[in-house]
């Protein structure tokens, strides 16, 4: 395969499970995108709209995490139950070529709700050029990571059902531990260093600077949370590519 | 004549040691060209086969070679010249017909051209054209089997893999896949095809092997497979013979209305001759590849194997 081949199956991959089910059933996107934004009205009324835009920034981390929940489902739907993937494997498909397609198409999912935070926080009067593009980053690397979660996770199971119990225990660990809506001050000192242990955490120090919320990140804890999210992805990328099971071992 | 699959001493154990054996040394050679046929009960080792051969499960022991490439080494290679339809895969319910097949193209890397014509052709030629536009949710058994065997027939693959595409359809539905199967073979591709109806195997498959607890049985044509068996003629008799008295002519098994004997071709004539004479009812024929399967194997195609096909 080609590199143009390639891409051709990847955009294929996004169209085929992102624009053609929306376009079938619109009710997917209200679906995906009424927990953050519950999430965001929760918090607004709770703290009289002053943790507004934790609620935005932890509503986009939200939205970009729940792509390697949804992939996982997917890709396992799609093993066990309609044998899709045996297909591919038997093709001139790649594993990464697949993942990234699926990856992608949850991506569209998510277009609809990264909208409308957007907006909000352009409302909020903290966006800049500099901002949109550092939370633009952000979000990409939280997207390359929750994808490779996702597969990983997703070929490790038997039974559909049983990615389905997985998922609140990922949910928990990389967003309800870790401080996506909130200050890190204002989880107990001795559950901290637990945070501390999710990449979601780094992530979400990097969007709480980026959309606004200050004090900020300094140099050195920005350069510390890029390195961690960066390395955190690529040792998963490792990972998945070494032992994600694409052909029956 | 070349080879599609080469295996040799294949053998494939699944869960931790001493595992289950799914198959065990099987050496066999499918050639180029036309439908092969891989026969047996349930959990004989056909899927595990077939799965070895597309490159989506790693032998345990043994080697095989599909199109000349390495299953284990050159696996890429072979995965531009293959496709598969896999045992009990279903396609994605939200797309309709068209989009099935024209979309399996471009994933497989087609550009939109061949794909639209590649789509168009196969669907008029399978008598899916009046539905392309339909859901696949909504088709019947049939007709989504066939979207299915289309989307891999309308590929560029060399070697096509079915796994037992007919499973679960009615007698029709299941005439209407062989139909589509046939035109495979008119192409000149190589075709194989693993099934548990013995009737489907030999109106389809040019060859033929028979896989019983993962070792292979016997290989050839129907024809040969014949002569491997020792009693090649089934006479039929209504009632008026006794059992006894149809004994000495061969292996006697009651059905209803009479008895079916089992025997070689000059007691069968031999037997014909006595129960005209006697007035009794009687039709006398080659055994079928049911029949085979039974004296090769001494049980019936639709008991299970206890052999398992893999996690």
């Amino acid at each position: 395969m080609t590199g143009r081949h390639r891409l051709r199956s990847i955009l294929t991959l996004a169209y085929m499970n992102g624009f053609v089910p929306i376009r079938r059933q619109p009710l997917y996107l209200i679906g995906l995108i009424a927990s953050p934004l519950s999430f965001l009205f929760f918090i607004f009324v709770a703290s009289n709209g002053t943790l507004l835009l934790y609620g935005i920034s932890g509503g986009m981390l939200l939205t970009v995490l729940s792509i390697g929940t949804s992939l996982q489902a997917d890709l396992a739907h799609y093993r066990h139950d309609l044998k899709l993937q045996d297909v591919v494997v038997a093709s001139p498909v790649e594993a990464w070529v697949y993942v990234g397609g699926l990856a992608l198409s949850e991506l569209v999912y998510s277009i609809p709700g990264m909208a409308v935070f957007a907006v909000l926080w352009a409302t909020s009067g903290t966006a800049t050029v500099v901002s949109a593009l550092t939370l633009l980053a952000v979000l990409l690397v939280v997207w390359a990571f929750a994808s490779a979660l996702g597969f990983t996770i997703a070929t490790y199971f038997s039974d559909v059902r049983e990615t389905f119990a997985f998922a609140p225990l990922v949910s928990i660990i990389l967003s309800v531990l870790p401080p996506v809506y909130y200050p890190i001050s204002r989880i107990p000192s001795a559950i901290r260093p637990l945070a501390l242990l999710s990449p979601t955490t780094y992530a979400a120090d990097l969007l709480h600077g980026a959309v606004g919320i200050a004090p900020g990140p300094t140099l050195t804890g920005s350069l510390v949370d890029w390195a961690v999210l960066l390395g955190v992805t690529g040792a998963l990328f490792v990972v998945a590519s070494a032992k994600a099971r694409w052909r029956e071992p | 004549m070349s080879e599609a699959i080469v295996a040799e001493k294949l053998g494939r154990i699944y869960g931790r040691p001493p595992g289950v054996p799914a198959l065990v040394d099987v050496d066999l050679r499918i050639p180029q060209g036309g439908i092969y046929g891989l026969i047996g009960r349930n959990g004989a080792g056909k899927t595990t086969f077939v799965r070895i051969a597309s490159t989506q499960l790693a032998p345990s022991s043994g080697a095989m070679q599909v199109l000349g490439y390495d299953v284990l080494t050159e696996e890429s290679h072979i995965r531009e010249r293959i496709a598969c339809v896999p045992q009990e895969s279903r396609p994605l319910y939200f797309l309709t017909v068209d989009e099935l097949v024209f979309l399996h193209l471009t994933l497989r890397g087609l550009d939109r051209v061949d794909a639209r014509r590649r789509t168009n052709q196969v669907l008029d030629e399978l008598d899916l054209a009046s539905v392309r536009h339909r859901l696949v949710s909504r088709l019947s058994g049939g007709q989504r089997r066939r979207a299915m065997v289309a989307m891999v027939l309308a590929s560029d693959a060399e070697l096509l893999y079915l796994d037992e595409p007919t499973t679960g359809l009615d007698p029709l539905a299941r005439r209407e896949v062989w139909r589509v199967l046939k035109r495979a073979q008119r192409e000149k591709r190589t075709v194989l095809l693993t099934t548990h109806y013995l009737d489907e195997a030999e109106a389809l498959s040019a060859r033929l092997a028979l896989l019983e607890n993962g070792r292979l049985v016997v290989e050839g044509t129907p024809a040969d497979l014949r002569a491997r068996v020792r009693r090649p003629f089934r006479v039929r008799v209504g009632a008026g013979l006794t059992r006894e008295e149809l004994a000495s002519y061969g292996e006697v098994s009651p059905v209803d209305g009479g008895f079916l004997v089992f025997g070689g071709e000059r007691t069968s004539r031999d037997l014909a001759t006595l129960a005209l004479s006697k007035g009794v009812q009687v039709s006398m024929g080659p055994v079928s590849l049911e029949d085979i399967f039974l004296q090769l194997v001494g049980r019936s195609i639709e008991e299970d194997a206890p052999a398992e096909e893999g996690p």
